[in-house]
């Protein structure tokens, strides 16, 4: 053994700490590659969001004229796309999550979860960092935040659990059934529109209230914009969007335990 | 599990599906590995067991498409087995598909912190052994080329010279060294040989006698799916031949 080897290891492997390192570096790694082959970098995960909300903006408010949403509907627009772009570009990464890294999966002894979390926290790194696009836009719009920022955290960490539910089953099942990478980009268009994102819950006709209470997003995003548009809150949501994500985080894990094996072989 | 050992393996066996085209329905996916209909399965292991004690050099004997890789993957954690139990006392530097821990678009420099990260090395020891691995690798001119401009040889010796730079006590090598050119083939050996010198176990697959006589003393011979004989090397090399001749 040589003698600097037993204390500066970064904890035995399958330690906690040895797991959070790994995850931590590929999500780092994912960074790096995303803002090191693109010269646009940073501004790729802005610009996204921002034409988007510069597309409905201008539809909304100055072609139709809208009744839905709240003043001023830029921002009211940007809160909910925001944590969106972060949901929709993790779903579709999942679909690739052991496919794209399938050489570095058989090679490395990593607890095989770390491979969906990774695209959780880089996708949610990116997220974060566009967040000063929303705080610009409501200093230019002069909408002040109220104490219903303190959900935002919360609305994070319910995101998190339903896209660690979601991706412990996208991502080995589209390892066993290719089909499935264009069935899920199917499945996110309609729910863009399922989802109150340029509505608001409270927007829902009469027989679509039920759209609000099992669409999880729905209760994440109300969160999110809690902060600007107090008078949008519904609990109903907010509470089924917690219990949805927690049942699916546990499908989640025994859907993974289950298929773990398979996939090891399939790759 | 005996804390003595360094690998204990009981019972393994592994199926695999003998082709792509069958139709798997949803429910035989979750159904529990003994309920599974199995008629589109065979075992690539069946029933192996054996333990393995710190410092020993293990050689693995067998045909092609006998499982010898297949068991090698088991124990470097990297394939989950359908029966039986694999444990590893201590971590495993893994020399098997060694290249494929590297991404095309980040550079050299970049490339070896990831991999050496994700084995478990902190910031200080890759600073510490940075310029260590690029000289072995032969490198030090590319350490700002993208990995995918590097040639198959360069790919080969950073890989082996990055995993050649890992603590763990257990080191597993499959058949990567036949890519690299002679000279660095033998600069390869000679860094096996500097690592079994420090008390390493070894669990080596190779074609080559003389590669298995060179570093093991015990030889595992897998024929058929099943092990064999477990002995010394010269005795399942005599086996292993008297069968193929």
């Amino acid at each position: 053994m040589r003698s600097d080897g037993s204390h500066g290891t970064v904890g035995a492997p399958g330690t906690l700490r040895r797991n959070l390192h790994s995850l931590w570096l590929l999500s780092a790694r994912d960074l790096r590659v995303r803002y090191a082959t693109s010269w646009l970098g940073y501004l790729w995960s802005v610009l996204d969001p921002l034409v988007m909300s510069g597309i409905y903006w201008f539809v909304f408010t100055q072609i139709f004229h809208r009744s839905t949403g709240a003043e001023p509907y830029i921002v009211f627009l940007i809160s909910a796309l925001l944590p969106w772009v972060w949901f929709n570009t993790s779903i579709s990464d999942f679909t690739k999550a052991f496919s794209r890294d399938a050489k570095l999966v058989r090679s490395t002894a990593i607890p095989r979860s770390i491979w969906v979390g990774r695209i959780i926290l880089s996708k949610g790194v990116e997220f974060l960092c566009s967040l000063p696009v929303l705080v610009i836009f409501a200093v230019g719009a002069g909408a002040v935040p109220g104490w219903g920022v303190l959900w935002f955290p919360v609305a994070v960490l319910v995101q998190v659990m339903l896209l660690t539910g979601l991706g412990l089953i996208v991502a080995p099942l589209c390892v066993m059934y290719r089909d499935l990478e264009r069935t899920t980009r199917l499945i996110l268009r309609a729910l863009f529109y399922a989802t109150p994102i340029i509505y608001s819950v409270t927007d829902l006709p009469d027989g679509f209230h039920f759209l609000g209470l099992i669409n999880p997003l729905a209760g994440i995003f109300t969160m999110y914009r809690a902060a600007f548009f107090p008078e949008l809150w519904q609990t109903g949501p907010v509470v089924t969007s917690v219990v949805v994500s927690v049942v699916v985080l546990a499908i989640g894990v025994w859907v993974f335990r289950r298929l773990e094996r398979q996939i090891l072989k399939e790759l | 599990m005996d804390a003595g050992n360094a690998i204990e393996v009981s019972g393994l066996g592994i199926r695999f599906r003998r082709g792509r085209r069958g139709r798997r329905s949803i429910k035989s996916m979750f159904a529990g590995s003994k309920r599974r209909d199995t008629k589109d399965e065979f075992w690539a292991l069946d029933d192996v067991s054996f333990t393995v004690k710190p410092g020993e050099t293990i050689g693995v004997v067998g045909r092609n498409g006998q499982g010898k890789s297949t068991l090698l993957k088991l124990v470097a954690g990297v394939l989950l087995p359908d029966a039986g139990t694999v444990q590893v006392n201590g971590g495993v530097a893994p020399l098997i598909e060694i290249t494929g821990g590297f991404v095309g678009d980040l550079t050299v420099r970049e490339n070896v912190r990831l991999t050496a990260g994700l084995h478990g090395m902190t910031k200080a020891q890759i600073a510490e052994r940075y310029d260590a691995m690029i000289s072995f690798a032969e490198l030090e001119d590319f350490q700002d080329t993208p990995y995918r401009h590097l040639s198959n040889g360069m790919k080969v010796r950073l890989a082996f010279s990055v995993v050649s730079q890992l603590d763990e006590p257990i080191l597993l090598v499959d058949e990567v060294l036949a890519v690299g050119d002679k000279a660095f083939r033998e600069k390869c050996y000679a860094r096996i040989d500097e690592m079994l010198a420090d008390g390493r176990t070894l669990f080596f697959v190779s074609h080559h006698e003389s590669d298995l006589k060179r570093f093991c003393t015990r030889g595992l011979y897998i024929r058929d799916h099943r092990l064999v004989l477990d002995g010394p090397l010269a005795d399942v090399l005599d086996q292993y031949n008297a069968d193929n001749s």
